[in-house]
């Protein structure tokens, strides 16, 4: 089953006149265990597209399903959109965003917590993802006393932390360096064949991309298989 | 896990610092709060501490405390003679404006009463005794630092402290001292002998000038002259089972004086000479409590806005929205209840140390941390607004 299916996408803000089209007639399916990348120059709709499986911002038409369950069909389809994030999405961001008042552990419990998932069951858990990391010693530090390959490494455990089926990564690599970056992508990559997650990557830089199984290029609001 | 406190956590220098800006703003509050109860509570101390069932004073007047009232001294003698009265006591009271008293200017007011009636004496003496000769002994308020055996200079003689009392205060909270009625009526009255020169040549020149000889005006200079014995009122108790508007009614219409009970001359003070200031107290502690919930509204505003990136992450990766208001609201009741328990004990040692009088009600305090944590709640409704309409997609991009 597709983890991830998009059907004729379109997104249009505005209205009449100053209407502007940011994506037009999207499809792409993913499924388990598959490395997606997006790749196109700014303004190409890679943000747009991504909010919008991200169900953060709703689509002006089409259909997006995860699971092979419709979240979004011209409209949502009724659901909880936070709660389905929660349990379903796992976010990496360009700028790691760890809430810096948390150590690295917490970071990584909080997902757990918002699910509801106690401290006992949560604390294990999120110490083992950080020794599966490489950061397990760093535990106990503030995201402001690590590197910042250390601190995409906690967001990466925090975004597997649900053990969600899709993984969403905006520009996972833009603040390291190439060495740091590559290091992450080939985590990444590691990651969905070890816990047959789909991971979708968007980009701009693509030397990040070699090994990925799908590459797509965004232009101008139309995706192009590369 | 509690994201509000582990974020106090992380800042906790500056919530600490925060906590004592806003604890000692609250403990103005209480400050002020125990002011209006000590406004009132020193206003009717001379009444709550007299042993009258009834004021008599002078006609068409609301003395002896809110307005001037003057009765000669041998008025009490027809009140006593009254059906229905078993005692009666003249009794003065005069606020002096300053003077030097244990090496201090110091203002107080001076209380003159019969020193062998039962009223009108001083009621909370913690030391020595009350005042038994019929001249030159005083007992004073503690206030005054004074000491037993200490000699006063009132007038112009010198006066014993042979007492101290606690908490005897007028009206405008300043201490008092109690002489036996000759005495507080030569302190208040008489002059010395160079101003008495002066007063009986001015006197003797008007009378020459009415057309008197100089025989007759000399022999009349006695009579015009001012005398001391005046008071300002008559203290009455009254027999048992005595109707005490049935007796004021008497002295009202056969002596011609005002009357009133105790309730009666408490309700004078409360409506006329302290009304003002309490109204004013409480309008300076409502703006008060405004400013504090702007102070923490601001607070809580930029300490949301601080983690505004962390919030649209929260609700990006599927955070409630109570759980953003949560963060808010606990640090917002954090910050309002941890600033209280600052500016309680504060507010508490300052009791003693301030000029007025301080009075503190249980139901008082109360009210006000319930007015705060009000004002605390809704102090944080600007920020969890913001919290709410931040948009998750923030957390996203650079």
């Amino acid at each position: 089953m597709d983890v991830l299916r998009v059907d004729g996408l379109n997104k249009v803000y505005g209205s009449g006149e100053l209407a502007v089209t940011a994506l037009e007639d999207i499809s792409f399916r993913v499924k388990r265990g598959e490395l997606m990348a997006l790749l196109g120059p700014s303004g190409s709709g890679k943000s747009t597209l991504l909010l919008c499986i991200s169900l953060i911002l709703e689509p002006t038409s089409g259909v997006i399903a995860m699971h092979g369950q419709e979240v979004y069909r011209n409209a949502w389809t009724g659901i909880d959109l936070s709660r389905f994030r929660r349990e379903n999405i796992g976010f990496i961001f360009q700028g790691h965003n760890l809430i810096p008042f948390l150590t690295a552990r917490d970071n990584i419990v909080l997902p757990m917590y918002l699910t509801g998932l106690g401290q006992r069951r949560a604390r294990p858990r999120a110490q083992e993802l950080l020794d599966y990391l490489g950061i397990g010693h760093r535990a106990h530090a503030l995201p402001a006393l690590l590197s910042g390959g250390e601190q995409q490494r906690v967001a990466i455990g925090r975004a597997l932390a649900n053990e969600p089926p899709l993984i969403l990564a905006d520009e996972p690599t833009a603040s390291l360096d190439t060495a740091r970056g590559m290091t992450v992508m080939e985590l990444l990559k590691k990651l969905a064949k070890e816990r047959n997650s789909v991971v979708i990557a968007v980009t701009h830089d693509e030397r990040m991309v070699a090994g990925f199984d799908t590459v797509y290029r965004l232009k101008d609001g139309r995706l192009e298989v590369t | 896990m509690d994201l509000a406190i582990k974020d106090v956590q992380h800042h906790l220098g500056k919530f600490l610092a925060t906590i004592a800006g806003v604890g000692l703003l609250f403990m103005i509050v209480l400050v002020m709060d125990g002011i209006y109860r000590g406004n009132i509570a020193d206003g009717l101390w001379m009444i709550n501490n007299t042993p009258a069932d009834l004021w008599v004073v002078e006609r068409f007047r609301g003395g002896p405390f809110n307005e001037q009232s003057r009765l000669t001294e041998d008025s009490y003698r027809s009140i006593a003679a009254t059906p229905g009265v078993a005692a009666a006591s003249p009794y003065i009271t005069y606020t002096v404006e300053r003077r030097m008293v244990a090496r201090k200017s110091q203002q107080f007011t001076i209380v003159g009463y019969d020193i062998f009636g039962e009223l009108g004496a001083p009621t909370t003496i913690v030391s020595g005794r009350t005042i038994r000769r019929a001249h030159y002994e005083l007992v004073a308020d503690q206030k005054l630092g004074l000491a037993l055996g200490q000699q006063v200079h009132l007038g112009v003689h010198d006066y014993t402290v042979v007492g101290l009392t606690k908490g005897a205060v007028d009206t405008a909270g300043n201490p008092i001292i109690y002489l036996s009625l000759h005495d507080a009526q030569e302190v208040l009255y008489q002059q010395d002998n160079e101003a008495l020169y002066a007063q009986r040549d001015s006197d003797l020149r008007r009378l020459r000038a009415a057309g008197l000889s100089y025989e007759q005006a000399y022999r009349l200079v006695p009579v015009v002259s001012s005398h001391t014995n005046t008071i300002n009122a008559v203290l009455v108790r009254l027999s048992p089972g005595a109707n005490p508007d049935k007796v004021a009614r008497q002295i009202q219409d056969w002596l011609y004086f005002n009357v009133y009970t105790p309730q009666q001359e408490s309700e004078l003070m409360l409506k006329g000479r302290i009304e003002r200031m309490t109204a004013m107290l409480n309008i300076f502690r409502s703006l008060l409590i405004v400013i504090s919930t702007i102070i923490i509204a601001l607070i809580i505003y930029v300490l949301t806005a601080e983690k505004i990136r962390s919030i649209a992450t929260l609700k990006l990766i599927g955070a409630s929205n109570w759980i953003i208001v949560r963060l808010v609201l606990e640090q917002a009741v954090m910050l309002t209840v941890s600033s209280f328990a600052c500016a309680y004990p504060l507010a508490m040692n300052l009791r003693d140390k301030l000029p007025r009088t301080l009075v503190f009600f249980p139901s008082d305090i109360l009210i006000t941390l319930l007015v705060m944590l009000i004002g605390g709640v809704l102090a944080s409704l600007l920020a969890i607004w913001v919290a709410l309409k931040t948009p998750p997609s923030l957390a996203l991009g650079g």
